[in-house]
């Protein structure tokens, strides 16, 4: 038995609500395991000749050159950024399918802040452009949450709708208020060299976002697992209407959920801006929310899996960037796998959880 | 009362766990025609498990049941209701924003499915009500209505379907003294007229009034079939066993100990000065309520459900807002307007809650055992610091919880919700022990424990008392209130009806002035 | 605003635009009256949408488009039905996985079917059927009667979807599985057979909400090309109280909101356009914001049926 209720069962995992947490015994892994592989080998086979080598361009991109690991690396942070941004309202039952928009309001504000505050130090300068990131974010995730919590208007619908917001805005800013002349899709200028952040590769450029994203997975967990605000917010997840009665403030605890949330989407957006892109683009949210929301759900809300899943999911996004441009399958082969991936983890939990 | 020669029902060797919990493990239980049959034993002793297989809700894992001697399965309600086997669920499953003729042509093959006009099944129906003495207003919404109402409800919804043999689950929970009566000779119409009942109670004063013979479930095995009129001791050691001394409980004794009566009240703790609280409509819910609890008092809250004890104590843990009297916590102000303490300040009082749904507004089922114990303490040392959780000291504060409480748990870290309802229930209650709180507010505190639990319930509220704590003891049953209660209110409308201090506790009295007849002197 | 504006020019479009609006929201209301709670619209709706133009691509028949449109939104309510009454998965989980597989496959199926080409690939689209006399009636004429025939199907459909709800026994059944099904098994009816049904069919007029976009619109297909329309539909129900009459209205009303948030955008004005484009989606939260004290919603919306369960775990918002 164990001494702490965080070492096997936590709290916020199981609050994510029944259904959906993967087994811990290694025979499920396995049948999820080979399920994926049994669904990879068919869907490549319908769509191209050579299996094997697709399969070995998928699974081994990311390990064969430096650029390939760096690629990945650099999927990493946002993907599993935005994994924590779907997670941590979910601890709480609050589904949070903005991340989009409030990645993109990141970014908004770090482009804003490194074309207009390159004045400042640089030890100054590029905490400060992340820093407006997470606000932004967490502003974009506050509008639903005071919709929440004032109107009681269902999250799922106010985040996918700031989603929309969002989007008409980054294309405001990009084509039309600092829009970059020589760019043929809106795109602004870019930031201020100072503003960039630092490299802990020059070659091929690999920024410190990892490093952060680490520390951030590290801090979420701490949060959640060790914190009486992270107790509640799960209780607030578990039975919204006990916790309400035990004293614990639930409107408030599901607004903070959500901004939160919207400030680590928000955070990610920033990472792109002044690590990737060094400029707002339009379509530079790709499809971040996507895997982070796959992230999330496979790693069934744990904090302590998201890092490893995300790492999984970003290792099959470069291998299938890869397949498009050696095979030329198309690019959705490996979202179909990923889908799979889920699929069989939702439904091997559920198996695991009859045969007790 | 008369027996012919096979049992209507037969059930034989049934089994059935949830899970890694055994809920019955081989019982036999047999239904005479014409008779009633009472089912007792307290919650996890498996009455309500058996008679949920008879009625399909769910299936047993071993066992083999006959109906009029031919043996039978039954997979789902409708099926029992095909071998006209109905069942009065203790939670009326009703369907809110139906009227009451809605609800009880539910599912049945009505004469116009296209239109929906149901001038033939309000005939039937109305016919039907009147020979077993059930009338009511067919064309109301079933959700306003008072529970004794919605009851004849649910018999009707069984007989109208032609049912033979007919269960009722706890059916006097929320019934007045003189409601309950009106039942009793109910079901002695439904038996003149052919049925054959199974009257599933934990009280015996009941089940020894009403039934012909009474069978006793503990722990999932049936213990023994006596007649009715067996005495009333024979029955208790049937159903605990040798886990009860009668002779030194507070139960059976029917008294607190001397040491216990001796404790008298001292300083002030809750105080209600003329508190109106509203509800969603224009009437309020609780009217003019004044009273005060001082610590070393239980004072009782006697009423049928829904007048007011819930709002009563919403309001007193900070649920609901008072629209204007005042509500004094130790001095602080927790009716309303400035200063007023939110929920976790009161917790942090002092306050000690125990709902009534205890399920719905107290436990969280999907998280672990020891995270449910130390909810609405987990934001104060010792079990934080600074924010920061000390797992070290909550896991020790809730084995030794665990450990007082006797609740049983297989695995510390499964979901709390696997457990069986009356550890749920132990759990609940340690939670609101765990401390020796200045003030604890009980709603129907053992509802659903089997005798053992309750008689250690009955013995912490009485060394609450003895402590020095102030209890606000709310309970629709009455003999509860009576044995640990220094005063009693009863609350009817929302009105404080009566007061009446111990020694002076009459039973028909204070049943009059639950069902708003007024005093009689 | 430039140009002319005509009423009934407006009014037209604004019938021609709902039908996605109405007809997406009316298959949520559907399943959502039996306690399943769909969020898989976007991804549904574009994936009939993509479908739906393949199949009328290839075939040149509109009607086995908006076919097989129909089978698909069957089958994935089917999925959510299936997933979350026998295998008692979370239906939000359910919804999210089948929005991101109705996105994935959206794209994928045309790559198979025609590969990249140079011009759009055009299908043939929804004419209008002028009803033959009242269609030359000045005003209502152009308004009512001379519509293609899913604009009368969604008018028909939301009468009939109010009747049956209210007025017949199979309605009271579906209400009172999405109020209690407790109390529904315990009268003898199948609940899950009820949740199948009901969402099965609310899939299959999600189906056909998607496929009406590049039958009746555009008579392509483009990546996207629902733009929000699915959770849009999500926000009509709430709004409409799970009723099929009011969420009529209320699809009338978004309709409008669209068709002059691009009367804007083409007429130009001092706003930067994109903030005109927001509105829509402004405006639903507005909406939404004030409405949702009055709108009352099943009480099982989202929960798992599970009749041996128990206690009762509360999932959504408590």
């Amino acid at each position: 038995m164990p001494d702490r209720p965080c070492e096997s069962g936590f709290l916020l995992r199981q609050a994510s609500g029944g259904g959906f947490l993967p087994a811990k015994r290694p025979l499920t892994w396995l049948v999820v395991g080979l399920a994926t592989f049994g669904i990879t080998v068919l869907v490549l086979a319908a769509l191209g000749p050579d299996v094997p080598r697709a399969i070995a361009t998928i699974a081994t991109t990311s390990f064969r050159t430096r650029n390939g690991f760096v690629q990945t690396l650099l999927k990493l942070v946002p993907v599993s950024l935005m994994a924590f941004a779907f997670t941590i309202p979910l601890g709480a039952g609050k589904y949070n399918i903005g991340g989009e928009g409030q990645l993109l309001a990141g970014a908004i504000g770090a482009t804003a802040v490194g074309l207009f505050a390159a004045s400042l130090p640089r030890p100054l300068l590029v905490p400060f452009v992340l820093l407006v990131g997470v606000v932004m974010g967490s502003l974009w995730g506050f509008v639903p949450g005071w919709l929440l919590h004032r109107f009681g208007v269902h999250e799922i619908l106010t985040t996918v709708l700031m989603n929309f917001v969002a989007l008409h805005l980054v294309n405001y800013v990009a084509a039309d208020l600092w829009p970059d002349p020589f760019a043929g899709h809106p795109t602004t200028i870019p930031i201020a060299r100072e503003a960039f952040l630092p490299l802990l590769l020059v070659r091929p450029p690999l920024h410190c976002g990892p490093v952060i994203a680490i520390l951030v997975g590290v801090a979420v967990w701490i949060y959640c697992c060790h914190t009486v605000a992270g107790f509640e917010l799960a209780a607030c997840g578990a039975n919204p209407r006990a916790s309400k009665v035990f004293g614990i403030d639930v409107r408030r605890a599901s607004l903070s959920s959500l901004m939160i949330g919207g400030g680590l989407a928000g955070l990610a957006g920033a990472l792109e801006v002044a690590g990737v892109h060094h400029r707002l683009l339009e379509g530079m949210q790709s499809n971040f929310q996507t895997l982070g929301i796959l992230t999330g759900l496979i790693a069934g809300g744990d904090p302590r899996r998201v890092l490893p899943v995300a790492f999984f999911l970003s290792v099959l996004e470069v291998g299938a960037g890869a397949l498009q441009r050696t095979m030329r399958a198309p690019i959705e082969v490996v979202f179909l796998v990923e889908a799979f991936v889920l699929v069989a983890v939702l439904v091997s939990d559920r198996a695991g959880r009859w045969r007790s | 009362m008369t027996e012919t020669a096979a049992p209507i029902l037969s059930m034989r060797g049934v089994a059935k766990n949830f899970g890694l919990q055994t809920a019955l493990q081989g019982v036999d239980f047999e239904l005479a025609r014409g008779e009633v049959h009472g089912l007792v034993g307290g919650n996890g002793a498996g009455k309500t498990t058996l008679m949920n297989i008879l009625y399909g809700m769910y299936r047993m894992d071993h066992g083999e049941l006959k109906i009029d001697g031919r043996p039978a399965t039954i997979r789902s309600p409708a099926e029992a209701l095909r071998l006209g086997i109905g069942m009065v669920h203790q939670h009326f499953l009703q369907v809110p924003g139906l009227s009451v003729l809605e609800n009880i042509v539910l599912g049945t093959t009505v004469s116009r499915p296209l239109t929906m006009d149901l001038t033939v099944e309000a005939r039937t129906i109305s016919r039907l009500a009147d020979q077993f003495g059930l009338a009511l207003d067919l064309n109301e919404p079933i959700e306003g209505l008072p529970v004794g109402v919605r009851q004849k409800v649910e018999i009707l919804k069984a007989l109208y379907r032609d049912v033979r043999i007919l269960i009722l689950d706890e059916p006097t929970t929320n019934l007045t003294p003189q409601e309950a009566d009106q039942l009793f000779s109910t079901l002695r119409q439904l038996v003149s007229r052919g049925l054959s009942i199974v009257f599933i109670t934990h009280k015996l004063k009941e089940a020894r009034r009403a039934c012909d013979r009474i069978t006793v479930l503990n722990e999932g095995r049936q213990v023994v079939t006596l007649p009715g009129t067996t005495d009333q001791e024979t029955i208790v050691r049937a159903m605990v066993g040798d886990r009860l001394d009668p002779g030194k409980s507070v139960l059976f004794t029917g008294s607190r100990g001397d040491e216990t009566d001796r404790v008298s009240p001292k300083e002030v703790v809750l105080a209600l000065d003329r508190v109106f609280v509203t509800g969603e409509g224009p009437i309020d819910r609780l009217v003019d309520i004044s009273f005060e609890v001082r610590s070393g008092e239980i004072v009782g809250v006697a009423g049928v459900a829904r007048n007011g004890q819930g709002e009563l104590a919403d309001a007193i843990v900070g649920l609901e807002t008072p629209r204007s009297g005042t509500v004094l916590f130790n001095g602080h102000n927790a009716g309303h307007n400035a200063g007023l303490l939110t929920i976790a300040q009161r917790f942090q009082n002092g306050l000690a809650y125990v709902p009534d749904d205890r399920i719905r507004d107290g436990f969280l089922p999907t998280a672990d055992v020891i995270s449910n114990l130390i909810l609405g303490s987990q934001d104060r040392p010792p079990l934080s610091r600074a924010g920061f959780l000390c797992w070290r000291k909550i896991t020790d504060t809730a084995r030794g919880l665990i450990d007082r409480f006797h609740i049983t748990v297989a695995d510390l870290s499964q979901p709390a919700g696997d457990l069986s309802g009356g550890n749920i229930q132990k759990l609940i209650l340690a939670r609101a022990f765990a401390r020796q709180a200045r003030l604890l507010v009980a709603h129907n505190p053992v509802r659903g424990l089997d005798l053992a639990a309750i008689e250690h319930v009955y013995q912490e509220l009485l060394a609450l008392k003895r402590m020095g704590s102030a209890t606000l003891l709310l309970s629709e049953n009455l003999d509860e209130l009576m044995l640990l209660s220094d005063r009693i209110l009863v609350l009817y409308g929302g009105r404080i009806a009566g007061t009446a201090a111990r020694g002076a506790f009459d039973r028909y009295e204070l049943g009059r002035l639950m069902s708003g007849a007024g005093p009689t002197v | 605003m430039t140009g002319s504006f005509s009423f009934a020019g407006f009014a037209q479009l604004m019938l021609f635009s709902m039908v996605p609006f109405v007809l997406a929201a009316q298959g949520t209301m559907l399943g959502g009256r039996a306690g399943v709670f769909n969020v898989a619209q976007e991804g549904i709706m574009l994936a009939s949408a993509s479908l739906g133009f393949l199949v009328a691509f290839k075939t040149g028949s509109v009607a086995l488009g908006f076919g097989s449109a129909m089978v698909l939104g069957g089958l994935s309510g089917l999925v959510l039905s299936l997933g979350s009454t026998i295998l008692g998965m979370n239906q939000f989980v359910i919804g999210i996985t089948l929005t991101l597989a109705g996105l994935g496959l959206s794209t994928l199926m045309p790559k198979l079917a025609i590969g990249v080409t140079l011009t759009p690939p055009l299908a043939p689209t929804l004419t209008n059927n002028p009803i033959p006399f009242l269609g030359k009636m000045p005003v209502l004429g152009e308004v009512l009667f001379r519509q293609n025939v899913l604009v009368t199907f969604t008018v028909l459909v939301s009468i009939a979807l109010w009747y049956v709800l209210f007025r017949t026994s199979a309605g009271l059944i579906l209400r009172a599985t999405g109020e209690n099904p407790m109390a529904v098994d315990a009268l003898g009816l199948d609940v899950f057979r009820i949740r199948h049904i009901a969402v099965m069919i609310g899939g299959m007029l999600i189906g056909l909400a998607g496929a009406y976009l590049p039958l009746a619109y555009t008579g392509t297909f483009t990546e996207g090309m629902v733009k929000g329309r699915g959770w849009l539909s999500i926000a009509l129900a709430f709004f409409g109280g799970f009723e099929p009459g009011r969420i009529f209205w209320g699809g009338l009303f978004f309709a409008a909101v669209e068709v002059l948030a691009y009367r804007v955008q083409i007429g130009g004005s001092w706003v930067p356009y994109q903030f005109i484009l927001m509105l829509p989606y402004l405006a639903t939260m507005g909406v939404m914001a004030l409405s949702s004290r009055r709108s009352r919603i099943p009480g099982f919306l989202g929960k798992n049926y599970d009749r041996e369960r128990r206690s009762t775990s509360s999932q959504g918002q408590g």
